[in-house]
């Protein structure tokens, strides 16, 4: 089971890297997704996966019994909902960079950047 | 606008006003004197600072540190009235004198720690004090370069000090000097001994301008006078021979110590008499004089015996005694005449009666003539050189440096005050005031005095040798005429400096025919090493601040990476891989959903497929939780999931349908390089899932939340209890968090609204 799940989660990270790394302002947002995603079944998998019981404590029992580890549930709980709102954010500064700049290329945007001119600073040159 | 208010705030400061700030030193020089003659040395003080690194505030004042402190004091009471006079009318006036002041206390607290580390503290506080007085014209860019090459190559020594202090320190296991010293013998056959020493070595040569790093000091002539003859001539370039000797006593044994120190310290010697041949401008010429100074001052150091001790305290004495006097001077011809250019200057007598006769007293001493205090000197080299035996070659070196002394001290007393004046000039010039003259004739006649009659200083100068060699015994110290060999050196150094003297206009011109050498000389390394730091940290700034989002995570993802692979690696024993145990069909299926969709991303161009096909990797995950027991999970992933790809895809249809975009054309379908970085990166995240996985788990916190639940927090939902009540607070964050990228987006979406409307 841990086999499967492990290289699935190596699968979506290797994705979501390999978009993340694109110059396309928005494949890198899917990609920051994917990579969210599969951190959070890292997390989740690191507490082990050993049955398919919730932790919920039964009406005639004072306390849990055999059931899944609840601690990386109430994490994996709190990052799904934070990894929401940070992709919410990002979507909303994608679209107002395109908006903007009138190019969703990340190495055009160099408006912050020195000029072509400066001495310190030269150009770049295209690597990736 | 601005510029004239700064200049009305700038008042003139007259020359009583300034008179004061003299209080300070003549007071510390009269009540340091008095306890000299009462109270016998050492004096001894320990305050702890920081115990747990070793380093007190220890105060440990000998025969040697009591000298410094007499330089400190007195030439620093002497100078405060110079400086009176010297930068009465000049606006910045004050600003000198507190700098000196702050500059006296550093040093102070240099020669009287006994402590390695609060010396070094000092030591640099002395460095940044020299760095502002240097730059004290900084209208001016030369002035300002000089200070800055000041501070770069005291400041490199300065660390190389403290390596080399701390490495010493952890071979003897103490930072105090005097326990150092007596603790020798148990560490003087450590291997690292070597490598401390050259560090401190590094830290001293810096300080008092030794071969390959002089070059400093006559371009720190930049700064005004009295600063020059205080830290540039009488005490702050002598603290790298006051340390060297200082650890004289723990290290004159060593072959290393002492074959570096004379060879180093001849050199320099032999180098910067050389240099001063070269120079037209009165103050080079005594600041390389000054140089040469300190190399035969290393020198001496480095030489065995017990003559070499005394020889060394008496030489710090004599050149201050008449090197001071003679910095007064360049700056009395400054003020009188207008120039220090020697070859402006014939005849000055006839204007300046007073300072021609402090230069020529000066001037006899630092010739070494007999009667004076610059003789006795002379008298204790040739002591300790037949003492230690010296090289022939080390011999003729000093004959060489002490004949260009002479040649020197007439240029400084004869060249430019006896014969006629025969050098056009708008105005006559003038003596100068009373402030100016005591000091250089006050410093002369005690020069006078002391060569007269050399048994006065003999308890002060014994004391210091005893420190420096401690088997010295001060009881017998008798600084006389011992004249033949002593006569027989003045000879031939007075007859050789006289014809350097009458050839110097040649020997000028002849050294500027070879200045081409400077091309590869120490200072051009200095030039070409400032000159490439700007452009080290041009390269390295387009390296890691290139500005392209995608080549910054590239570098994150790539250090993250390397750190997981090593950690892993360094770690590998205690691992082991997890049993393949048997499948549930449902998770299969989950992992399958997911492996298919984070693969099928890669393919597609689409946009808005690209969103769905994102999603189907939520909705996969959604369906691992509801299989693995997280139900809650479970549904949030797919309420989340849903919402954002909605939102997503609604978003990009509206952008559809807005003005066409500049789209990404250049960019290559496949990209090799990142799918390596890719698939190596996700290959170490399976990797570390599948080995945490083999190692034994740890229940404790899930037991103790499955125990607490219900007992402590009235829930059954154990997931809830602990999002809502154990850890509460970090869920509040996450609302924080929330409500932070909402306020965020708002004016993001306003601005967009407006930029389309």
């Amino acid at each position: 089971m841990i086999w499967a799940v492990a290289i699935a989660l190596g699968v979506v990270i290797t994705a979501g890297t390999y978009l993340a790394l694109s110059r396309d302002v928005f494949r890198c947002l899917v990609g920051l997704a994917l990579i969210g995603s599969g951190v959070n079944l890292l997390v989740f998998t690191t507490g082990r996966l050993v049955t398919h019981v919730p932790p919920i404590i039964d009406a005639a029992e004072r306390q849990l019994s055999a059931a899944a580890n609840p601690l990386p549930q109430a994490l994996v709980l709190t990052a799904i909902v934070i990894s929401f709102a940070l992709l919410c954010f990002s979507l909303v500064l994608v679209v107002r960079l395109i908006l903007v700049a009138a190019t969703d290329d990340v190495t055009q945007l160099r408006a912050a950047e020195p000029p072509a001119t400066d001495a310190y600073k030269p150009p770049l040159e295209e690597r990736l | 606008m601005a510029r004239d208010s700064h200049h009305t705030n700038a008042v003139a400061v007259a020359p009583a006003a300034l008179l004061p700030y003299s209080l300070l030193p003549g007071t510390l020089f009269v009540a340091l004197a008095y306890l000299l003659a009462v109270e016998p040395l050492p004096w001894a003080f320990a305050g702890s600072w920081v115990p747990a690194l070793q380093v007190d505030f220890a105060v440990h004042i000998d025969g040697l540190a009591a000298q410094f402190l007499l330089l400190i004091t007195g030439v620093g009471t002497l100078v405060f009235v110079y400086g009176a006079g010297y930068l009465a009318g000049e606006a910045k006036a004050r600003r000198v004198f507190v700098l000196l002041l702050l500059f006296m206390a550093a040093m102070i607290g240099a020669v009287i720690s006994d402590n390695l580390i609060v010396l070094f503290v000092f030591w640099e506080l002395t460095s940044v004090l020299s760095f502002l007085l240097v730059g004290y014209h900084h209208e001016q860019e030369s002035a300002r370069k000089s200070a800055q090459q000041a501070l770069l190559i005291t400041g490199v020594g300065g660390l190389s000090l403290l390596a080399g202090i701390i490495l010493l320190g952890e071979i003897a296991g103490t930072y105090s000097i005097q326990q150092l010293i007596s603790r020798v013998p148990q560490f003087i056959g450590d291997t690292r001994l070597n490598a401390a020493l050259t560090l401190i070595f590094l830290g001293a040569f810096t300080k008092s301008a030794q071969l390959p790093f002089h070059f400093w000091l006559p371009n720190a002539m930049a700064a005004p006078t009295p600063v020059s003859a205080y830290l540039h001539s009488a005490t702050m370039v002598k603290l790298g021979i006051y340390l060297l000797a200082r650890l004289d006593a723990a290290f004159s044994d060593l072959l290393f110590w002492e074959y570096t120190l004379v060879g180093v310290g001849t050199l320099t010697a032999v180098v910067a008499a050389i240099q001063t041949l070269r120079e037209g401008d009165l103050k080079r010429i005594l600041a390389w004089s000054t140089v040469a100074t300190l190399g035969t001052l290393t020198m001496l150091v480095g030489l065995p015996g017990n003559g070499a001790a005394l020889a060394v305290a008496t030489l710090l004495f004599a050149h201050a005694l008449y090197k001071a006097p003679l910095f007064f001077v360049a700056g009395n011809l400054d003020h009188g005449a207008g120039t220090r250019a020697i070859d402006q200057l014939t005849g000055m007598r006839r204007y300046m009666p007073w300072t021609a006769a402090a230069a020529l007293v000066a001037a006899l001493s630092m010739a070494g003539l007999p009667l004076s205090f610059g003789f006795i000197a002379k008298d204790a080299i040739t002591l300790a050189k037949a003492e230690a035996e010296v090289l022939h070659l080390v011999s003729y070196a000093t004959l060489f440096v002490t004949s260009i002394s002479v040649a020197v001290a007439a240029i400084a007393a004869i060249h430019v005050f006896w014969g006629r004046d025969t050098v056009p000039r708008e105005a006559h010039p003038h003596e100068v005031p009373l402030t100016m003259l005591l000091p250089p004739l006050l410093l002369v006649a005690l020069g006078l005095l002391f060569g007269i009659a050399p048994t006065l200083v003999d308890p002060m100068l014994g004391a210091a040798a005893h420190a420096i060699a401690p088997d010295f015994d001060a009881a017998t110290v008798d600084v006389s005429y011992d004249l033949l060999p002593v006569l027989e050196a003045t000879f031939g150094a007075v007859v050789f400096g006289v014809a350097v003297y009458l050839g110097w206009d040649r020997l000028h011109a002849l050294l500027d025919r070879v200045s081409h050498l400077d091309r590869v000389g120490p200072e051009s390394w200095y030039w070409r090493k400032l000159k490439f730091l700007p452009r080290l940290a041009a390269w390295q700034t387009r390296l890691l601040q290139h500005g392209l989002l995608h080549r910054y995570l590239f570098t994150v993802i790539g250090v993250v990476t390397i750190a997981a692979v090593a950690l892993i690696y360094a770690a590998q024993p205690d691992y082991h891989w997890p049993a393949v145990d048997t499948l549930s069909p449902p998770v299969l299926g989950a992992a399958l959903l997911i492996s298919i969709a984070a693969l099928t991303t890669l393919f597609v161009r689409d946009h808005l497929v690209l969103v769905l096909v994102s999603g189907l990797v939520g909705y996969g995950s959604a369906v691992l939780f509801l299989f693995t027991g997280a139900p809650d999970l479970a549904f949030t992933q797919f309420a989340v999931e849903t919402v954002f790809v909605v939102v997503a895809a609604a978003v990009l249809l509206k952008l559809r349908r807005m003005e066409p975009l500049r789209r990404v054309t250049t960019e290559a379908r496949f990209r090799p390089l990142a799918l390596v970085v890719a698939v190596v990166f996700g290959a170490t995240m399976t990797a570390l899932v599948l080995l945490v996985a083999g190692l034994p788990f740890d229940s404790g916190l899930a037991e103790f939340f499955g125990a607490q639940s219900l007992p402590a927090a009235h829930g059954r939902n154990v997931v809830n209890v602990i999002i809502v009540d154990f850890r509460a607070l970090d869920t509040l964050g996450e609302i924080a968090v929330l409500a932070f990228a909402l306020l965020a987006a708002l004016p993001l979406l306003k601005l967009a609204r407006e930029a389309r409307g």
